[in-house]
């Protein structure tokens, strides 16, 4: 069979039905309203320097579990990516689940951040959330869910602080960084860290953004903005596209400090494999994480590659060890339709049933 | 546009049709009342240009790489189209199709997509770019961390007998200051060593991918599939592009490759950094080396203080407890007893790790 069935009528219509879409598209893209993302209503509870720890609002038919569960985010990007619309929030769904959920917002890390170390993020600011959640509820330890670097600095936090921890739930969270298809890794090994950041101090946004797109230049700087014709007609469609392209360039800088130790010890030296991070004065072995652990991942997932994720198993001191694997990317495990339908119930009933 | 009759007259028209609407709309955007007139093979750049000062930044942004992205999809089609016309059938359109996308990147543009376009043909520039992304993201970004837009270092000169020049001695009484200015001309020299090297990285792989999107036709033979759209077809050469791109960029001699440019760049703004701090020093101005140590015993004094306010709110906490505990003994000490009272929670001091020092 030929393999091309291009005939020149059906040319013409495709053309013509483009050039329609554009032309509607970009009347709808003038007309559109200011980009809003972040919809469940949160009240802030704590502040420090630049960062914010919010709680979620949960909804008023159902009940929260006792214990609630701090979401700790990547430094990458920003974390309304868990509440981007209303049909798209893993927070809305892990609340719908019965889940009392509080949120670390990092902020936007300026020059005078630059010093903030590992220790600073784990052993300051999030020890001093994980205190402020505890003593709201008076407890001893609370749930953490910790997502992508957020997930690393997660287990970092639990093997310091075991006594805290209830269960913890690792999102697309790399585990072993030198997996062989790790395309991030592959390109920062004989990058000189030290050089970079003594020169920029922060690391910009626009670096990692740069980097994060040259993972797949054509498909996400080209093609996905001509797929986009097809939604442009559709305002709902249009807001969601602007929403997600919003979030993807709304990429604060890195601490200079953080960064240096992040990229050296994990990428470059593989710590939770190979041992030999301190965060502070003391070493991280994933051995001290004895809780029960959740660890979830996306089989499509380029950032984060599955078995990257995967070689948390084993690697724990927790006698309760549960996988779930996500048939979508990274990004699609938290805004995607089916992702909303499994991910959170997921979630919400392995919490339920060790929160008892 | 090539000189089919199918291009030049129903579609056409209608495309016209379209573009007028399309500029009357941008023409109401910017308040201007005379119709714009422009040829039609430039209709839509026209009527971008004159739509966009009434977007705004994101708008403007979003709606260029659209642009973009439409002239290499038109330009695909239509070139597929043009060998279609002149083949007698599909194997021959295809691997005209396929032979044209050889040509374009090993750097022969004549008498390619239907002998409609020349050398430096704008459109043929736009689907060149499109495996110019790449080096495009890696323009912006520099771009965003300098203070003049733009890479002005992509096309300085870098010939080898600069670094004779620039290594030798300075001589005399301003023989440190002229040594900085060559440290900096070698970094330059040297960035533009990387960023040729990375260029030429990607010079090949605009050819690499044009066969693999031959394999993959074949591959669609095979299998019984169809393309049924121009835009299957611009979506095959997607693919074909990532996948050649994808194997490329994860060799050892990529990574080299990657880190040498990031490391040239980075060391030719240390340098600068030092040369501007050398000059804000001498106008006794702060410098950022100033800035970078004030910062860091900031940072360290916030440490300290952090750890010593939580160490208050323990403290606090415990003379709580403990006040609870003396108020509560005289009514176990007012009668002589016999036992001594048990507090019923066991006060402990949890000692936190020292703050770290410099």
């Amino acid at each position: 069979m030929q393999p091309f069935n291009i005939r020149p009528d059906q040319l013409a219509e495709e053309m013509l039905d483009y050039s329609r879409k554009l032309g509607k598209g970009v009347e709808n893209l003038l007309n559109s309203e200011k980009i809003d993302a972040g919809v469940t209503p949160k009240v802030e509870v704590y502040r420090e320097d630049k960062l914010r720890l919010y709680r979620y609002e949960a909804p008023a038919d159902v009940v929260q579990s006792s214990i609630p569960t701090l979401i700790v985010y990547a430094l990458v990007n920003r974390p309304y990516m868990t509440d981007l619309q209303e049909n798209r929030s893993t927070v809305r769904n892990l609340l719908a689940a019965g889940q009392d959920i509080y949120l670390v917002d990092w902020g936007y890390p300026d020059e005078a951040d630059r010093s903030l170390t590992m220790d600073d993020y784990i052993n300051g600011y999030l020890d001093r959330c994980v205190d402020v959640v505890r003593k709201r509820h008076k407890l001893d330890k609370i749930n953490i869910l910790g997502i992508c670097q957020g997930g690393a600095f997660s287990l970092c936090y639990s093997s310091l602080h075991p006594d805290k921890v209830k269960n913890i739930i690792t999102m697309v969270t790399p585990v072993d960084f030198q997996t062989p298809d790790n395309m991030l890794s592959a390109w920062v090994q004989h990058l000189d860290v030290d050089l970079l950041i003594d020169t920029l101090g922060n690391v910009p946004g626009e670096l990692l953004n740069w980097t994060f797109l040259s993972l797949k230049p054509f498909s996400l700087t080209g093609q996905k903005y001509l797929s986009m014709v097809d939604v442009l007609e559709d305002e709902d469609k249009l807001k969601n596209f602007l929403r997600m392209e919003k979030w993807i360039f709304d990429s604060p800088d890195q601490a200079g400090e953080t960064f240096r130790q992040f990229v050296k010890d994990f990428y470059q030296k593989n710590g939770f494999i190979e041992g030999g991070v301190k965060v502070g004065d003391r070493p991280i072995d994933l051995k001290n994480v004895t809780c029960p652990v959740l660890n979830i991942f996306a089989e499509q997932d380029h950032l984060v590659p599955p078995d990257s994720s995967r070689a948390l198993r084993n690697r724990t001191g927790s006698k309760d060890y549960t996988e779930l694997s996500f048939p979508g990317g990274h990004i699609g495990i938290y805004v995607s339709g089916k992702a909303q339908k499994l991910v959170p119930p997921a979630i919400g009933q392995w919490l339920d049933e060790r929160s008892r | 546009m090539s000189e089919s009759a199918f291009w030049n007259e129903d579609w056409m028209k209608t495309q016209q049709k379209y573009w007028e609407n399309w500029t009357d709309m941008s023409r109401k955007a910017m308040g201007v009342q005379q119709p714009l007139k422009s040829p039609l093979e430039s209709a839509m750049e026209h009527w971008w240009q004159g739509l966009s000062p009434g977007a705004d930044d994101m708008t403007r942004d979003f709606m260029s790489k659209m642009m973009a992205q439409t002239q290499s999809y038109f330009r695909m089609a239509e070139g597929y189209y043009s060998n279609a016309n002149d083949s007698k059938n599909w194997q021959d359109a295809a691997n005209r199709t396929v032979a044209d996308l050889q040509k374009l990147f090993s750097g022969d543009r004549e008498n390619i997509f239907g002998g409609s376009e020349a050398a430096g043909d704008d459109a043929l520039h736009k689907m060149m770019a499109f495996w110019e992304m790449p080096m495009d993201n890696w323009q912006r970004m520099v771009s965003s961390l300098s203070l003049i837009p733009g890479d002005l270092l992509r096309n300085m000169p870098h010939k080898d007998g600069l670094d004779r020049f620039l290594s030798a001695p300075g001589l005399g009484y301003m023989r440190e200051e002229e040594g900085q200015y060559k440290q900096l001309t070698q970094r330059v020299v040297e960035y533009q060593r990387c960023l040729s090297e990375y260029m030429g990285f990607f010079s090949n792989l605009g050819l690499l991918s044009a066969n693999r999107m031959k394999e993959k036709i074949e591959e669609l033979a095979n299998d019984g599939k169809q393309v049924e759209s121009a835009r299957g077809l611009y979506d095959l050469w997607v693919s074909s592009s990532e996948e050649v791109y994808g194997e490329q960029v994860m060799t050892p001699e990529y990574a080299k490759i990657h880190g040498r440019l990031i490391n040239g760049l980075m060391a030719l703004k240390q340098k600068l950094g030092h040369v501007v701090d050398e000059a804000l020093g001498g106008l006794n101005m702060p410098t950022r080396r100033e800035l970078c140590t004030l910062q860091d015993r900031l940072q360290e004094s916030r440490r300290e203080s952090k750890a010593m306010r939580s160490e208050i709110e323990l403290l606090k906490e415990q003379m709580i407890e403990l006040r609870a505990l003396v108020t509560s003994k005289p009514k176990a000490s007012s009668a002589p007893t016999k036992t001594a009272a048990t507090p019923k929670k066991k006060v402990t001091i949890k000692k936190r790790p020292p703050a770290k020092k410099v």
